[in-house]
């Protein structure tokens, strides 16, 4: 997992890398690629619920570093500028999509699922599909949140820079998606709030 | 503690990460309180099916769009085409530096290979088997890539031949005369060894030689363009070498 505040090693290693890129070898840029091409991938597809533009989507992130990587001065790991890349280009689709569609910016925002208080576990087992379209209702920061910590593993300090936001904001944006993901599991609102 | 009071620790504890008297605290708490407990199970169930989530691959031929992209894109230093006044440049300044860009790609999976034979793991190029036929085919492509590229590289410089300097011309010929007897000896000696390592690697060397001298013939000719004759000088010396 990289970290926020890479080691003296990392960010040598980091920086070398890029200086790479910068003379154009190819091999590096190649590298940057093979080691985190899968997970935005599947960040990317979540995040904008465009399965069948995934693949777009992942071009458009690269080519982005690949535009951008003059810019990367090693304050944080490559990967951890890679991500917050990543985000940033995805929550522009999404902004992007919303304009189209002539929407307020902060509607994703609902819907808000009832609160659940159940004296006994009422998720006995999560399915893939359900739990995958009930990540898809999630306002969209925290829907990203929630992808950085609990599908693909980061730290709440790795997410919060990646999201340009407090460790603190990433722990509450995180508990908030749990939470209404148990509302919407609880109340089968998932299928309602796709359509 | 409250139900309240929980809420604030309730993300901690999930994922683990109180001290170990917080801990406690939450669960004194969990043993009275069955809402909290259910609400505790529910979030950790959620909490470890999303970890399962299943993860997806891009498509195999991604790599090979995003290549092709990146062809097309300015080099992200160097950038011959991000100069100031480069409106006003010949096309066929462009068209040069997207030539070697293009040669440069064409390369990569020989430059790929010689960064794994280094050692860089990050690639994972060692998943297709190398056999014999494999490296030759590879190093033929490459080098029909790259005698294209330079073909039309040549045709477009021939149409402005007043853009280079007669002692440039005359050096430049020179040294594209030294690296193409290279070029040749490696080849031979690769097609009597097709797989040795020295004769990959000599064959490579040329190749990249080449491409090199040609790319600081651009930026040379850039540099007299835009009148930076210090430059211009540094890049003459170097190419003279």
């Amino acid at each position: 997992m990289p970290p926020s505040n890479p080691s003296s090693d990392v960010k040598s290693a980091d920086l070398e890398l890029v200086e790479r890129i910068r003379r154009g070898d190819g091999s590096a840029f190649e590298a940057l690629y093979r080691q985190h091409a899968t997970r935005l991938y599947n960040l990317a597809s979540r995040m904008t619920g465009a399965k069948g533009e995934a693949d777009v989507l992942l071009q458009d992130i690269f080519l982005l570093a690949y535009r951008k990587i003059a810019s990367f001065r090693g304050e944080s790991s490559l990967g951890t500028w890679l991500y917050r890349l990543a985000m940033n280009h995805c929550l522009d689709v999404l902004r992007n999509r919303q304009t189209r569609m002539g929407q307020q910016t902060d509607s994703l925002d609902e819907p808000e699922a009832p609160p659940v208080a159940s004296p006994v576990p009422i998720l006995s087992a999560v399915s893939r599909i359900d739990l995958e379209r009930a990540i898809a209702a999630l306002p969209p920061a925290c829907r990203a949140a929630f992808l950085l910590h609990d599908v693909e593993g980061f730290g709440h300090q790795e997410v919060g820079t990646m999201l340009g936001v407090s460790e603190g904001t990433s722990k509450s944006q995180v508990h908030k998606a749990r939470m209404r993901i148990r509302g919407y599991l609880a109340h089968g609102l998932v299928k309602k709030v796709e359509s | 503690m409250t139900c309240d009071s929980l809420r604030e620790t309730l993300v901690d504890y999930v994922d683990g990460r109180l001290e170990p008297a917080e801990t406690r605290d939450v669960e004194r708490h969990l043993e009275v309180c069955d809402n909290c407990s259910a609400l505790v199970t529910d979030l950790r169930t959620i909490r470890a099916a999303a970890f399962m989530l299943d993860r997806h691959q891009p498509a195999p031929e991604a790599w090979t769009r995003l290549q092709a992209a990146i062809a097309s894109e300015p080099a992200p230093k160097n950038r011959l085409l991000a100069m100031p006044g480069r409106a006003n440049w010949p096309v066929w300044l462009g068209a040069a530096a997207a030539l070697l860009l293009a040669t440069a790609i064409g390369l990569l999976p020989l430059m790929s290979r010689e960064a794994n034979r280094e050692g860089d793991a990050a690639t994972d190029a060692g998943e297709t088997e190398i056999t014999v036929e494999s490296v030759a085919a590879e190093f033929e492509a490459a080098e029909k890539h790259y005698q294209k590229a330079i073909d039309d590289l040549q045709t477009i410089a021939d149409k402005d031949t007043g853009e280079l300097d007669p002692q440039v011309a005359s050096v430049l010929q020179k040294n594209l005369s030294v690296i193409d007897t290279a070029i040749s000896e490696s080849r031979a000696a690769l097609k009597s060894q097709p797989a040795s390592t020295n004769a990959q690697d000599g064959l490579f060397g040329a190749l990249r030689t080449k491409v090199a001298l040609l790319q600081q013939t651009v930026e040379l000719i850039n540099e007299m363009r835009q009148g930076n004759q210090a430059e211009a000088g540094r890049k003459f010396q170097t190419l003279s070498q």
